[in-house]
């Protein structure tokens, strides 16, 4: 009982979602490793991608901006953890606010799985800290504090207009 | 919803051990002895988290000084889940487009192995 709960509380915070592509796990593995992919398919519908910069290995950096329907620009910024292909990216992801602020880091999951041809992708996102703020708990709050200040400053991120 | 608020209730969930507390307190209400017990803890290390869940409107106490039961209060998680939601939103729709594209490109490369 007490683990039903606690699997509901996760849910209620993290971001899980999974999805069958046709398509070899090779090939949507590939999509996600350079912009000449990502600028077609990242970002939700009649959104457009005017840039995409990615240092595609572990610990190098990207930053990508979509352009919405009415001309908004949003700019993802974050660092590549972990990549082995072509099973798992490991990234971190915030959203740049107007002045390069960053708004508050997510630690993102993408792990994919063969199935007879088809891929199996699982999306996992979930607020997340630095080591540093993990292993000093007064500052790591407030850390954790000043970051979402930040994201929360550069106004409603929520319905992306 | 208030900013200040999710601010909170984000830095109050990300800890492990508050989040083991308010799991604990779905199930019902709970004094700091019985939600210290699972915890190799301190009673005032326990009571601090509980501070921040407090301070975060994530859990209420009652106001008998000897027993003051924590109870959890579903508001907080509520705004939560709908600041995930936006981002579920915003992947799906990607993933949707991506689902055209892996279609588009394996038209142009031709079915089965290249070599």
């Amino acid at each position: 009982m007490a683990q039903a709960a606690s699997a509901r509380d996760e849910e209620t915070f993290e971001l899980l979602i999974t999805r069958v592509f046709d398509a070899p796990r090779s090939l949507v593995f590939r999509v996600w490793t350079s912009p000449e992919h990502l600028y077609r398919w990242w970002g939700p519908k009649d959104f457009t991608t005017p840039s995409v910069k990615m240092d595609f290995r572990p610990g190098g950096a990207y930053r990508s901006v979509i352009r919405s329907p009415k001309g908004v620009d949003h700019v993802m910024i974050g660092t590549y953890r972990e990549i082995v292909e072509p099973e798992r990216i490991v990234f971190t992801f915030s959203w740049e606010g107007e002045e390069g602020e960053r708004g508050m880091e997510t630690l993102v999951t993408v792990t994919f799985a063969d199935e007879g041809g088809k891929t199996k992708l699982t999306f996992h996102q979930a607020p997340f800290q630095t080591v540093e703020n993990r292993d000093s708990h007064v500052e790591g709050w407030s850390g954790v504090m000043d970051r979402l200040a930040a994201y929360l400053a550069v106004g409603n991120h929520a319905g992306l207009e | 919803m208030s900013t200040d608020r999710l601010s909170a209730t984000f830095a109050a969930l990300a800890d492990p051990t508050r989040r083991a507390i308010l799991a604990r307190l779905a199930l019902g209400e709970a004094s700091v002895s019985e939600l210290a017990e699972p915890f190799d803890m301190s009673l005032p290390a326990v009571s601090k988290h509980l501070k921040v869940l407090e301070n975060a409107g994530l859990i209420t106490r009652g106001r008998e000084a000897q027993w003051r039961p924590c109870k959890l209060e579903a508001a907080p998680l509520r705004d939560i889940a709908g600041w995930v939601e936006t981002y579920r939103r915003f992947w799906e729709a990607s993933f949707d487009r991506l689902d055209e594209y892996l279609k588009e490109v394996q038209k142009g490369e031709g079915n089965g192995p290249s070599s």
